[in-house]
């Protein structure tokens, strides 16, 4: 039969324009720069077997004027809308906060460092990165060769937030699936969106690349010499810290000031000079500022406390708000002389709006050096936090409005008694909001009080190193797809975690059992803040190679892009499957075959809800804390009911697997121990060879074993194909186990892939490589 | 007056509250008369206790009670071998509470979906999300109930908020000897 040639349309050639298809690295793919239709099917198919469970927070929409709307028990509000479409449509507002956060980020950067260098600065990622940006070429199709390349990226992506976002509004989308396919859009763009920020960032301000070995750097807030000025830098755009520091090298301070930060821009800052200094993550900020040991806190983008001039006013700190997503009502002085706005912060303890890095970078380390000497800086002693916590009469309403559930009267009541055992494990457990000072009927300065429960310790955090190379996705493939490096796990996310110490023990027990785990944004820093044997934290026990057993620290949360990415880098690389504009068969490659496993313990904010489904959109399941139920969606299976048939491409049929692999997309875990035992599990893919799966299946059993009491897991037998699969050390007893339920084998899928079970563009040969 | 939630700031909800249950009899009554109840068993079981008995062990004695099937989340399960029992289902509780939403779902014990689904020591926020879903999912075909010691607006039956764990304590034994006596 002939060949149809369809003919291209006028948008169809601008795009091909834009991405410039004629030069031919490889093929173009079905869906250069998609818009929101495009991957439509494919998530569809997605959500065929992962529904969304939805757990609205109230009964009521109250977006528009014809409401509040009663959605309670099947109603439907004014606009016809039901409970579960509204609900979809917060998750794809949420997405698309965070997507328009991290593209908004990359924007910026991307005109700082253009206004530096000039749009056609070439992109180079180092010697063992050829593939620089596997995100972008996956879903837009463009090769990036220049910041240039990255600014016709970055547009691509603020016009689907647009066009998504208008989906929003009243009398549009009614249908919840759409809205769910719509967030995974955003989230996908997401990515992308990260992916130019860092790359950005590792070109323009020569962060790390293609090296695993980074420096070690200090994180805690002992860490920081109060003696000296201290610049605190708050947020996640690197911008004005990266030319502090110029400044302050440039001018022979850089003995003289401390600098130091808190969330993403502590990371991105410690990429920059590894003499910088990480407070911690963001559950961290409010006590540091409220200790009044920063001279000057610059502000730059997301994550900030909104009223953060306020609190610096209690503690007779200045700001400067560098950025204009962020300005607090103050006055922009971006135009102002120099030395007036320094004489203002100085004398009239003013702060102000300095939307030029440069100038920014000068007057913070002028009015540091001014007022550091003049200010009283120490931290509270534990007679003080005594006296202090006797207002106390453990009324109770401290732990009524306390979203981590802690009873902090009980223990300031017991501290007021001198003992800080408690306080100090209440510390642990703390995430920050200040909540409880705010509603505290007597008063009681608990933040205050609460710097006797620091810890005044200091730990070792490896600096963000960047995209993982070429070639350690050359050696560790094979093993990942067939399943005998277990698994990959991402620790990403904010720090809304029930205690601290989670993450580090994650880490420890996962790397210790020689999966891969990466990390990035707040949990790589929560990760960093427990010393296990001989006093050393994760980053100095193992390895920081993306190889079995190793722990490496990425960078921020834009960060994020590189793991996503190193999932593609397989499939690409390893695989050697085409990724022009080739989405579908990425993400198929990497949920049939790429073993990763997504934890995000303390997501709080909307952008961790983008990065989260950005990565089930590429097929990776991600593992939340029991907050995050407050995001009101997850992506659930029902393991023994789900559709789990997939096409076994080699013989070309559709077959029932009857595995529920990966089980979940989206899951929320209420405890730790909970999740040790979900985390291996969820690393488990159809394509796993014997030897891979019995590796797997050790972990998931006696992580279970460990943690839940003994036996074995109710599930386990579904995923067990053939007695090759069966661990060596539990053989007996599973197929024990297996014979008591009258278990059968049954064949493993050859070339397991969603292709071909759904209406989609993409043949089955794409993916048989 | 509209009760207010313990934990405020996890708990605010819409504008359909649950029914506060006050009275250990109705309660009972309540339990007695759903055919197919299902107790739900969270982590917060461990770490409670009340006048030195650990509230997983008041969970276990409500089950043996009113004889009915405990299914339990996170790793509660350890705790309950531990002490002797064997959780007649395990289910993490964003998994049971998908199935529970499901009309046609057979239920822990293969004889059919729940008609009363009873939640104890799941922690606040993911226990009142999850009473949310099965608000607005499951209302047709499930009734659902929390014997904690906070008020939960999402429940249809929920306890008040209590002074003292004592009195919540004092609440579970009259409960307990009540479904003893009227089965």
């Amino acid at each position: 039969m002939a060949e149809v040639v369809k003919e291209l349309t006028r948008k169809e050639k601008e795009i091909r324009e834009l991405i410039r298809a004629e030069i031919p690295w490889e093929p173009v793919g079905p869906t250069p720069m998609p818009e929101i239709a495009d991957l439509r099917s494919w998530d569809m198919r997605l959500l065929k077997t992962y529904k969304p469970w939805y757990a609205p927070f109230c009964d009521l929409c109250c977006l528009c004027t014809y409401g509040k709307c009663d959605l309670s028990q099947g109603r439907r509000g004014a606009c016809g809308l039901d409970i579960a479409t509204q609900q979809a449509r917060i998750i794809l507002l949420a997405c698309l906060m965070g997507c328009s956060a991290h593209a908004a980020h990359g924007g910026h950067i991307l005109e700082h460092l253009i206004e530096k260098y000039g749009a056609d600065k070439k992109i180079d990622m180092g010697t063992y990165i050829e593939l620089e940006a596997p995100n972008i070429r996956t879903v837009t199709g463009l090769k990036p060769e220049t910041l240039g390349d990255l600014k016709t990226v970055i547009e691509y992506v603020y016009k689907e937030i647009t066009h998504l976002l208008d989906s929003t509004h009243f009398g549009q989308e009614g249908s919840y699936l759409d809205y769910e396919s719509k967030a995974l859009h955003a989230s996908m763009l997401d990515h992308v969106g990260m992916e130019v920020a860092d790359i950005a960032q590792i070109v323009g301000f020569n962060f790390p690349t293609s090296v695993a070995d980074t420096p070690l750097v200090d994180m805690g807030w002992a860490s920081v010499d109060e003696s000296k000025p201290v610049i605190l830098l708050v947020g996640h755009n690197p911008a004005t810290s990266t030319t502090i520091i110029d400044y302050l090298r440039e001018n022979d301070l850089y003995d003289k000031v401390e600098v130091a930060g808190i969330c993403c821009t502590a990371l991105e800052t410690t990429r920059y000079s590894d003499r910088a200094k990480i407070v911690g993550p963001l559950s961290r900020q409010l006590f540091y500022v409220r200790t009044g040991i920063a001279d000057v806190i610059v502000t730059d983008e997301q994550c900030i406390r909104t009223d953060m001039p306020i609190e610096a006013d209690n503690v007779d700190s200045r700001v400067i708000a560098t950025l204009d997503k962020a300005m607090y009502g103050l006055e922009d002085a971006t135009d102002w002389d120099t030395e007036e706005i320094v004489k203002q912060m100085v004398e009239d303890k003013k702060h102000f709006a300095i939307l030029n890095t440069k100038k920014a970078a000068e007057v913070a380390a002028k009015v540091a050096l001014k007022i550091a000497p003049q200010r009283k800086k120490r931290w509270i002693t534990e007679e003080e936090a005594i006296e202090l916590a006797k207002k106390c009469t453990n009324c109770g309403i401290c732990e009524r409005v306390c979203p981590n559930l802690i009873n902090i009267g009980d223990g300031i009541t017991e501290l007021a008694k001198g003992s800080f055992d408690l306080i100090k494990e209440q510390f642990n457990q703390c995430i920050g909001c200040g909540k409880c000072e705010q509603e505290c009927p007597n008063k009681v300065p608990i933040f205050k009080i609460m710097q006797v429960a620091a810890s005044k310790e200091t730990w070792k955090i490896r600096a963000g190193r960047g995209p993982v190379m070429d070639t350690e996705i050359r050696n560790v493939g094979a093993p990942i797809t067939l399943g005998t490096i277990p698994g990959v796990l991402a620790f990403v996310g904010c720090s809304n975690y029930p205690d601290i110490d989670d993450v580090a023990d994650m880490v420890y027990e996962f790397a210790r059992r020689k999966y891969i785990v990466t990390l990035t944004g707040c949990a790589a820093m929560a990760a960093g803040m427990k010393k296990f044997e001989n006093g050393k934290t994760v980053y100095e026990l193992f390895p920081p190679e993306f190889d079995a057993g190793g722990v490496l620290n990425v960078g921020s949360c834009v960060s994020n892009a590189h793991i996503s990415g190193a999932a593609i880098k397989i499939a690409n690389i390893f695989a050697a499957l085409p990724l022009r504009a080739n989405y579908e068969v990425m993400a198929d490659y990497v949920f049939n075959r790429v073993g990763a496993c997504g934890v995000a313990w303390g997501a709080m904010s909307q952008k961790a809800a983008s990065i989260g489904t950005g990565f089930n959109r590429l097929g990776i399941p991600v593992l939340l804390g029991p907050h995050s139920s407050k995001y009101r969606r997850l992506y659930l299976s029902r393991k023994e009911e789900d559709d789990w048939t997939v096409m076994d491409a080699r013989k070309r049929e559709i077959v029932d697997s009857g595995e529920p692999s990966p089980e979940h997309l989206a899951y929320v875990c209420e405890t730790k121990e909970k999740a040790m035992v979900m985390i291996p599990k969820l690393c488990i893919r159809k394509n796993d060879t014997p030897q891979g799966r019995s590796i797997k299946l050790n972990h998931y059993i006696s992580l279970y074993k460990k943690y839940m009491g003994g036996g074995l897991p109710e599930d386990v037998h579904l995923f067990i194909r053939r007695d090759a699969d069966i661990p060596l050390v539990y053989k007996k007893e599973v197929r024990a186990y297996l014979k008591e339920i009258d278990w059968q084998p049954k064949e493993p899928v050859g070339l397991p892939t969603l292709i071909g079970t759904y209406p989609t563009k993409v043949p089955l040969d794409a993916v048989i490589h | 007056m509209a009760v207010v939630p313990f934990h405020r700031v996890n708990v605010l909800t819409g504008i359909k509250a649950s029914r506060i249950i006050e009275d250990p009899v109705q309660c009972a009554d309540l339990i007695l008369k759903a055919r197919r109840p299902l107790l739900v068993l969270g982590a917060k079981l461990i770490e409670w206790s009340v006048d030195g008995k650990l509230a997983l062990e008041y969970a276990l004695d409500i089950a043996r009670a009113a004889r009915i099937p405990a299914c339990g989340t996170a790793h509660v399960k350890g705790k309950m071998v531990e002490l002797g029992v064997s959780p007649d289902s395990v289910y993490d509780v964003v998994e049971i509470v998908n199935a529970l939403k499901d009309p046609d779902w057979r239920g822990v014990k293969k004889e059919g979906n729940h008609d009363l689904v009873i939640f104890l020591g799941v922690r606040s926020d993911l226990e009142e999300q999850c009473l949310s879903v099965l608000k607005h999912f499951a209302y047709k075909h499930l009734r659902t109930m929390t014997l904690d010691k906070y008020y939960f607006p999402h429940a249809n039956y929920s306890l008040p908020n209590f002074k003292k764990d004592e009195q919540w304590g004092g609440f579970l034994e009259e409960l307990m000897a009540n479904l003893r006596k009227e089965r």
